[in-house]
C-alpha cells in the first residue's frame, strides 16, 4: 500500500496559531470596532444627507422622503451671509496662526535655551493662567473694546477676537514649543556660534528650520482655534457680516427669523470638510505630536 | 598658533568648589595636544573655555600672545569638531561645511574651492547633497571634519570625536587625523579619555584627574615615567601592577611580605631616604622574567590566561590572594592552574612615595 | 599701597597739583585735536581719520599720565589705556587704509574692462546655460524613464533630482565668476564687507581688552556710603548719571520719563477715557455723568494699577543698579563703560527682550481681565445697576454659598450636577477611547488606517456642528428618536426630560471625546517598545496580566497630565451643554428661572451674565471656577515629567 502524503499547508504567519478562544475573542473584536464605526458614521450621514434632502423647507426631516436637491446650497450662499462669514473666518483664524507664531516662536526660544530670573515661577504662572477658561474675562473684554474703539476707530471687534485667541494660547504653545526645542541639542547651537551666529541668526537660522514641523503644529492648531469656536464670536462680535462662521451658522437655527435647518446642515457640512480633510492628512504628525506632547509632559 | 594658558580656574555658578583650578599649560604651534582623562576630569570643561563657549573664571588664555578671555569663539579663528558632530541636520552636508563662509559673507567661488577641497581631502564627493540623516557615522564624522577645515582655522579643538565610531573605523581615522593634521599645518586640541588614541596620536599629552594636571609631556614619558601612580595606572594596557610595601634595609618589601625586590643602583640612592617609609613598586606586565637570571623571584599560580594572539596575558595570584598581571609571549604555554616563579626586571621598575601617590625614582 | 600718616599730606598737595595740571592739559588737548584733524589727509576714509585722531589722542595722553602713575590710579588707568590703544591702533588703521586702496584699484580696473569682451563672454554664457540645461532635462528624463520601469523608488527619483539641480546650479555660479565685471564686483563688495566685519572685530577686542584694564585697576573715591542710590532712587538716570555711567543713565531717565509723564498721571485720572485712574476704583462712577460708567471706571483703574506696579519695579531696577555700582566704586571697583553693559545685555538681556511681546499680550488680553472679573464679584453689578454700579464686599459670595436669593439657591445644585457630569462623561470618554485604542492596535486586525481615520472623524468635524446636529436628531420629530421609536416603540422626549437630556449628553461627550483620547492612546501605545511584552510572556504573563501590568499603567502615566486636562476642560464644557438643549429643560420650582436642570456653572455663568446682566454674581461664581480648575491643573502639572525633568 502506498502512503498517501497529505501535502502540509504552510503556515506563514509570524505570530502562534490562535486558539478557539483566540478565534472567538478576535470575531468580538471585530464586532465592537465595526460597531463604533458605525455609530460614527450614521449621525455624520444623516448630517451630510440632510444637507441634500430637497423635501425640506425650513426644518431638518430625517425620514424616508427624500429628493436630491442643491437649493439648500443655493439658499446658503444666495440668502444667507455665509461667504462673508467663510471670509471673516478665514481672515481671523489667519491672523491669530500668525500673530502666535511670531509670539511664541521667541517665547518657546527664550525658555529653552536661556537662564533668567523668574523663569521657573513664570512657566508655573502661564500654565496656571491658561487654565482659566476665557469666558472669565468676557465682561472686561466688552468694555476694553469699546475703551479702545472710542480711541482709535480702526479697531475692529474681529482683532480684538485674534488678541483674545493669541493671548488664550500663548501659554500652551510655548510650553510645547520649549519642549520640543528642549530637545534640540545645544551642541549645535555651539557649533552655529563658532561658526559666526549671533544670538539672533542661531534663532532664525538654526532652531527655527529644526523646529519646523512643531512650528507648523501649533500654527494649525492655532488656525483651527477660531473655525471651531462658537462662544467669544457669539458674545463679542454684534454684527451679522462680522460673524464667524460657528456664530453665523447658529443663527440658522436659533433666530425665528432666519430659520432655516437644512441651510444650516449644508453650511455645516462645507464648514467640516475641509477641517476634517486637514485633520486627515495631517493624522501621523497629530499622533506624533500628541504622544510627544504627553512625553514631554 | 601658540596657545598658553597661565593659572586657568573655571568656578560655576552655584557650586561651593572649583571645577579647574591652577591650569597652566603651554601648547606649541602645530603640536597635535591630546587632553586625556576620566569622564568628569574637567578636560571637556577646558576644551570649551579655549573654545570660548564657557567663560573663564580666572587666568589668562593666550593665542600666540594675544589675551583672548573675552573675544567670542566665533572671532577666536577656532573651529571644533563635536562629539556627536552637531550637523546642521536641515542643511545638506555642502551647505553645513560652507556654513561658516557663508556667515562671513564670502564670495561664492571661494566657498565652492574650500568646500570642494575639503570634501577631496575627506572623500566625501559623493555625499555633497546628501542630508546628515541619509549618510552614514562615519561619514557624518568626516563632514563634521569638513566643516572645521574649510575655516582653515589656527586651532583645531576636537571632542572626542571617534567615540561614536566602531572600532576598525576608528582605527582607520586615528591614522587620518594626524594626517590631516600634517598636512593642515595647524594646532590641535584633542579631548578623549581613550588612552590608546592619546597615545597613538598625540605629540604632547596632557592628562587631567579631578580639575588638574597630573603630567605633561610626551607620549613616551608618560609610559616609561609616569609622573605618579594615577598615571601609571591610567596609562598602559593591560595595567600596570602596583603593589604596596616599605623600604627595610634598601630593599623593597611588599606588606605581607612575599615579595621582595632589590632596586638597581641609582633606584637605590634615590630610595634611601624613604627608609622604613611606605613605598609603591609599579612594574608593568611585560617587564617580569621568567628564565635566565632571575635575582628575587615570587611564585604564583595562573588563574586566568587571555589569548590575544601575539601576546598571553596571566592573571596570576599569590599565595595571599593579591593578583599580579603577567604578560608573555604568544608562543610560549602557560595553562590555568599551573605554578610558575617569576622575576623582574629591575631596571624598569617605577617606584612611589605611598603617601602622596608620588614617582620617586 | 598703604601710605602713612606724614606722607597723606604730602600726597595732598601733590593729588592738587595733579588735578590743576590736568585741567590744563586737557584744555589745551581739546585745542590740539582739533588743529590734528584739520591736518589730516581729506581723502582719507572717515573711519580712518576717527582712529587717528583716537591715536593722537592716546599718543598725548600718555605723554601726560606718564609723569603721574604712581600718584593715582585714575592716572595710572588713563596711562594704560593709552598705551594699550598706542600698541593696537596703527595696526587697525593701517588695515582700513591698506584695503580701501586695494578698493580704488579695483575700482580703477572696473572702468578698464573691455565691453566688447564682456558682451562675448555673455553670448557664451547664454549658451553653457543652455547647453546644461538641456542636460539637465535630459537626466531627469532618463529618471523619470527608470522610475517608470520601477527600477528605481520614488525617493531615490527625488532625491536624484535635487542633486542634479544643485550641481547644475553650482555649474551656472562657477561659470558666472569668469565674467571679468562680476569678478570686479565681488571684489569690491567682499573687500567693503572685509573691512566692516574686521574693523569691527578688532574695536571689539580692542574695547574687550580695555575693559580688562578697567577691572584691574581700581578707583579711589572719598566717599564711603552710597548715599546717591538712596537720594536718587525716585528719579532712574539720575544716580547713574552721578556714578558717570552717561548712556546708561539715559535709557533710564526714559524710565523716568514713562514713570512721570505715563504712569503717574494715568494713575491720577489724566489721560483717562473716563475713569479717574486709581481713584476711580474706589468711587466706581458714583455720582458722575450719565455716560460715566463704572465697569470703565474700574477697568482703567486696574490698568493704572498695573502702570504703577511697573513703575515700582522700574524704580527698583534702577536703585539696585545704582547701589552696585556706588558700592562696587566705594570697594575700588571701576563702573562698567558702555561697551561692557551692551556686551552684558546681548548676552543676558536676549530672552527678557525675547519675552516682551508676550508679556504685554499677556498683561492686557489675560491679567487685566481676570483681574476685572475678580474686582467685579465684589460690585452689585446686576439688571439695575448696568451703568453705575458699588462695591458690596463678599455679599454676592455669601449669596452663592449660602445658597441665598435669586442666584445662591442654585448654586449647590448645579455645582452638583457639574461634577457628576465631569466625572462621568470624561470617564465614559476615556474609557471608549482606550479600549478603542487598544482593540485597534492589535497585531491580527486589520484595516487599521480605515479604523483609525474613522476613529478621527467625531474630534475633525467642528463640535459645534456635531451637538447641533445631535440636538435635532433627538427632537421629538428627530432621525434618533424615531428610530428609537422603530426599534423598540419607546418614546423618547429627550429635551423634555431632565433625566434623559442628561443621559443623552453624557453618551454624547462620550461620542465627541473618544476621538482625542483614541489618537492619545494609539500614539502611547505604539511608542511602548515590544521588548516589555515579549519579556512579559517570557515569564509566563497572560494577556490580561500584560494589559493590567505594562500596557494601562504606562499609558496611564504617559498621558496623566493631559487626562486631567480633560477633565478639566469638560467641567467648562460650554458648547455642549448650551447648543444641546440651551441648559434645559427648565424646571423653575427647583431651579429658578435662570438656571437649566442640565447647566453646568459655565453655562450658568453666561446665563447670568450675558443674558440676564448679573455679572457681580457671575463674576464671584467665575471666580470660584477659576481657583477650582487651577488648584487641579496645578495637581496635575506637578506631576507631569517634563515640570519633573525641568531643565534649568
Amino acid at each position: 500500500m502506498k502512503l498517501l502524503r497529505k501535502k502540509e499547508k504552510l503556515y506563514l504567519s509570524d505570530k502562534r496559531p490562535l486558539s478557539i478562544t483566540g478565534k472567538i475573542l478576535l470575531v468580538i473584536t471585530y464586532i465592537i470596532l465595526i460597531s463604533w464605526a458605525i455609530a460614527i458614521l450614521w449621525p455624520l450621514f444623516q448630517m451630510v444627507l440632510s444637507a441634500f434632502n430637497g423635501k425640506q423647507e425650513q426644518y431638518l426631516m430625517l425620514n424616508d422622503q427624500f429628493t436630491f436637491s442643491l437649493k439648500h446650497f443655493e439658499y446658503l450662499f444666495n440668502n444667507t451671509l455665509f461667504l462673508q462669514w467663510t471670509k471673516n473666518t478665514i481672515l481671523i483664524a489667519l491672523a491669530t496662526a500668525v500673530l502666535t507664531l511670531l509670539i511664541v516662536s521667541l517665547t518657546g526660544y527664550a525658555y529653552s535655551r536661556y537662564r533668567f530670573k523668574g523663569k521657573k515661577i513664570s512657566l508655573m504662572a502661564m500654565m496656571l493662567i491658561q487654565a482659566i477658561p476665557t469666558f472669565a474675562g468676557i465682561t472686561a473684554y466688552f468694555t476694553m473694546y469699546s475703551v479702545i474703539s472710542s480711541i482709535n476707530p480702526g479697531f475692529t471687534r474681529q482683532m480684538m477676537l485674534v488678541l483674545i485667541y493669541t493671548g488664550g494660547g500663548i501659554a500652551n504653545n510655548t510650553f510645547i514649543l520649549k519642549g520640543y526645542i528642549d530637545s534640540i541639542s545645544t551642541e549645535l547651537d555651539d557649533a552655529a556660534k563658532i561658526d559666526g551666529c549671533s544670538n539672533l541668526q542661531v534663532y532664525r537660522l538654526i532652531i527655527m528650520p529644526i523646529a519646523r514641523p512643531m512650528l507648523a503644529l501649533i500654527a494649525l492648531w492655532s488656525f483651527i482655534g477660531p473655525f471651531m469656536d462658537y462662544l467669544l464670536p457669539k458674545v463679542l462680535l454684534t454684527s451679522p457680516e462680522t460673524y464667524t462662521l460657528a456664530a453665523g451658522l447658529f443663527t440658522l437655527i436659533n433666530d425665528v427669523r432666519t430659520l432655516n435647518q437644512p441651510a444650516f446642515a449644508a453650511g455645516g457640512l462645507l464648514t467640516a470638510i475641509p477641517v476634517v480633510i486637514l485633520f486627515i492628512a495631517l493624522q501621523k504628525e497629530l499622533v506624533s505630536g500628541l504622544a510627544e506632547g504627553s512625553v514631554k509632559g | 598658533m601658540k596657545v598658553i594658558l597661565k593659572n586657568i580656574g573655571k568656578k560655576y555658578e552655584g557650586r561651593e568648589e572649583f571645577t579647574l583650578r591652577g591650569i597652566d599649560l603651554k601648547i606649541e604651534s602645530q603640536d597635535f595636544c591630546v587632553i586625556l582623562g576620566p569622564s568628569g576630569c574637567g578636560k571637556t570643561t577646558l576644551l570649551r573655555m579655549i573654545a570660548g563657549l564657557n567663560s573663564i573664571t580666572e587666568g589668562d588664555l593666550y593665542f600666540n600672545d594675544k589675551r583672548v578671555n573675552k573675544i567670542p569663539p566665533k572671532d577666536r579663528d577656532i573651529a571644533m569638531v563635536f562629539q556627536s558632530y552637531a550637523l546642521y541636520p536641515h542643511m545638506n552636508v555642502y551647505d553645513n561645511m560652507g556654513f561658516s563662509l557663508l556667515m562671513r559673507k564670502e564670495n561664492k567661488k571661494i566657498i565652492h574651492e574650500r568646500v570642494m577641497e575639503a570634501a577631496k581631502l575627506l572623500k566625501l564627493e559623493e555625499y555633497l547633497y546628501s542630508k546628515p540623516s541619509d549618510i552614514s557615522g562615519g561619514q557624518r564624522q568626516r563632514v563634521a571634519l569638513g566643516r572645521a577645515i574649510v575655516r582653515k582655522p589656527k586651532v583645531f579643538l576636537m571632542d572626542e570625536p571617534l567615540s561614536n565610531l566602531d572600532a576598525k573605523l576608528r582605527e582607520h581615522m586615528r591614522v587620518e587625523l594626524v594626517r590631516l593634521h600634517k598636512t593642515l599645518g595647524s594646532t590641535t586640541v584633542y579631548v578623549t579619555h581613550d588612552q590608546t588614541e592619546a597615545m597613538t596620536m598625540a605629540t604632547k599629552i596632557v592628562l587631567m584627574n579631578d580639575g588638574k594636571i597630573q603630567q605633561v609631556g610626551k607620549p613616551e614619558d608618560f609610559y616609561n615615567k609616569p609622573a605618579n601612580i594615577f598615571v601609571a595606572k591610567f596609562i598602559g594596557s593591560p595595567t600596570i601592577n602596583i603593589i604596596d610595601g616599605s623600604m627595610i634595609n634598601g630593599k623593597f618589601v611588599s606588606k605581607d611580605g612575599i615579595i621582595k625586590v632589590s632596586p638597581s643602583e641609582e633606584d637605590g640612592k634615590l630610595l634611601e631616604f624613604y627608609e622604613g617609609k611606605e613605598v609603591s613598586l609599579g612594574i608593568r606586565a611585560e617587564r617580569f622574567e621568567s628564565g635566565g637570571k632571575l635575582g628575587d623571584t615570587f611564585e604564583c599560580t595562573i588563574d586566568v590566561v587571555e589569548m590575544l594572539g601575539k601576546e598571553k596575558i596571566l592573571y596570576t595570584q599569590l599565595e595571599n590572594g593579591h593578583e599580579l598581571l603577567i604578560s608573555v609571549p604568544g608562543h610560549y604555554e602557560y595553562n590555568e592552574g599551573e605554578k610558575h616563579s617569576f622575576g623582574y626586571d629591575i631596571s624598569a621598575l617605577h617606584f612611589f612615595d605611598s603617601q602622596t601617590g608620588e614617582r620617586i625614582n | 599701597m598703604i601710605k602713612g600718616g606724614s606722607e597723606l599730606i604730602s600726597n595732598d598737595i601733590e593729588l592738587k597739583k595733579f588735578k590743576f595740571e590736568e585741567k590744563k592739559f586737557l584744555k589745551t588737548l581739546k585745542a590740539n585735536k582739533k588743529k590734528f584733524k584739520n591736518s589730516l589727509d581729506k581723502t582719507l576714509p572717515y573711519k580712518a581719520k576717527k582712529l587717528k585722531v583716537d591715536l593722537f589722542l592716546a599718543q598725548e595722553k600718555s605723554q601726560f599720565y606718564k609723569d603721574y602713575v604712581a600718584l593715582s590710579y585714575d592716572a595710572e588707568f588713563e596711562y594704560e589705556q593709552s598705551n594699550l590703544l598706542m600698541e593696537e591702533l596703527p595696526d587697525i588703521i593701517h588695515n582700513i587704509i591698506d584695503r580701501t586702496l586695494d578698493i580704488e584699484k579695483a575700482l580703477i580696473e572696473k572702468k578698464n574692462i573691455d565691453p566688447s569682451r564682456e558682451r562675448k563672454f555673455k553670448k557664451e554664457f547664454k549658451e553653457f546655460k543652455k547647453e546644461h540645461k538641456a542636460f539637465l532635462k535630459e537626466e531627469k528624463r532618463k529618471l523619470r524613464e527608470k522610475r517608470r520601469k520601477g527600477s528605481i523608488s520614488k525617493k531615490a527619483q527625488v532625491n536624484e533630482i535635487n542633486i542634479l539641480k544643485q550641481k547644475y546650479k553650482e555649474k551656472i555660479i562657477l561659470k558666472s565668476y569668469e565674467s571679468q565685471r562680476k569678478t570686479n564686483k565681488e571684489f569690491i563688495k567682499n573687500t567693503r564687507h572685509e573691512i566692516k566685519e574686521n574693523t569691527k572685530i578688532n574695536l571689539k577686542i580692542l574695547n574687550s581688552n580695555m575693559a580688562d584694564i578697567r577691572r584691574k585697576i581700581p578707583i579711589e573715591v572719598e566717599k564711603t556710603k552710597p548715599k546717591v542710590a538712596y537720594f536718587t532712587f525716585l528719579f532712574p538716570g539720575i544716580g547713574q548719571m552721578f556714578n558717570k555711567q552717561y548712556k546708561k543713565g539715559f535709557i533710564f531717565l526714559l524710565a523716568s520719563l514713562f514713570i512721570y509723564l505715563i504712569a503717574i498721571p494715568y494713575a491720577l485720572g489724566f489721560g483717562n477715557y473716563q475713569g479717574e485712574g486709581i481713584r476711580g476704583l474706589i468711587t466706581l462712577a458714583e455720582g458722575g455723568r450719565r455716560i460715566d460708567k463704572s465697569l470703565i471706571f474700574m477697568i482703567e483703574g486696574i490698568i493704572a494699577i498695573f502702570l504703577v506696579i511697573l513703575s515700582l519695579f522700574l524704580l527698583y531696577f534702577s536703585f539696585k543698579d545704582v547701589l552696585k555700582v556706588e558700592k562696587d566704586t566705594i570697594k575700588g571697583v571701576r563702573p562698567n563703560n558702555w561697551f561692557e553693559t551692551k556686551t552684558y545685555l546681548s548676552e543676558e538681556g536676549f530672552p527678557y527682550v525675547a519675552n516682551l511681546p508676550a508679556l504685554i499680550v499677556i498683561i492686557f488680553m489675560v491679567l487685566v481681565p481676570v483681574t476685572t472679573t475678580i474686582l467685579l464679584s465684589f460690585t452689585g453689578m446686576d439688571p439695575q445697576h448696568q451703568s453705575k454700579f458699588s462695591w458690596i464686599g463678599i455679599k454676592n459670595y455669601k449669596m452663592i454659598f449660602l445658597g441665598e436669593g435669586l442666584a445662591g439657591s442654585v448654586f449647590w445644585l448645579t455645582l452638583g450636577w457639574t461634577l457628576v457630569w465631569t466625572l462621568l462623561a470624561t470617564s465614559l470618554a476615556i474609557f471608549i477611547g482606550f479600549i478603542l485604542a487598544l482593540l485597534v492596535n492589535n497585531d491580527r486586525v486589520k484595516g487599521k488606517t480605515i479604523f483609525r481615520t474613522i476613529y478621527l472623524l467625531p474630534w475633525a468635524v467642528p463640535a459645534f456642528i456635531s451637538i447641533m446636529f445631535f440636538s435635532i436628531m433627538l427632537s421629538p420629530n428627530g432621525a434618533i428618536s424615531q428610530l428609537v421609536n422603530n426599534i423598540w416603540g419607546l418614546e423618547m422626549s429627550v429635551k423634555t426630560n431632565t433625566t434623559q437630556t442628561r443621559i443623552a449628553l453624557i453618551l454624547l461627550q462620550g461620542w465627541l471625546g473618544s476621538s482625542y483620547i483614541f489618537l492619545l492612546s494609539t500614539g502611547v501605545l505604539q511608542a511602548i517598545p515590544s521588548d516589555l511584552y515579549e519579556a512579559s510572556e517570557m515569564d509566563g504573563a497572560t494577556t490580561w496580566q500584560k494589559l493590567r501590568h505594562i500596557t494601562l499603567p504606562i499609558v496611564l502615566f504617559q498621558t496623566a497630565p493631559l487626562l486631567v486636562g480633560q477633565y478639566v476642560f469638560n467641567f467648562n464644557n460650554f458648547s455642549i451643554i448650551y447648543l444641546f438643549n440651551g441648559g434645559g429643560p427648565f424646571e423653575p420650582s427647583k431651579y429658578g428661572n435662570l438656571a437649566g436642570s442640565s447647566d453646568l456653572l459655565i453655562s450658568y455663568i453666561y446665563k447670568l451674565t450675558i443674558e440676564n446682566q448679573y455679572q457681580g454674581i457671575g463674576a464671584a461664581i467665575t471666580v470660584f471656577v477659576s481657583i477650582a480648575v487651577m488648584l487641579v491643573s496645578f495637581l496635575g502639572y506637578r506631576s507631569s515629567k517634563a515640570f519633573k525633568e525641568e531643565r534649568l
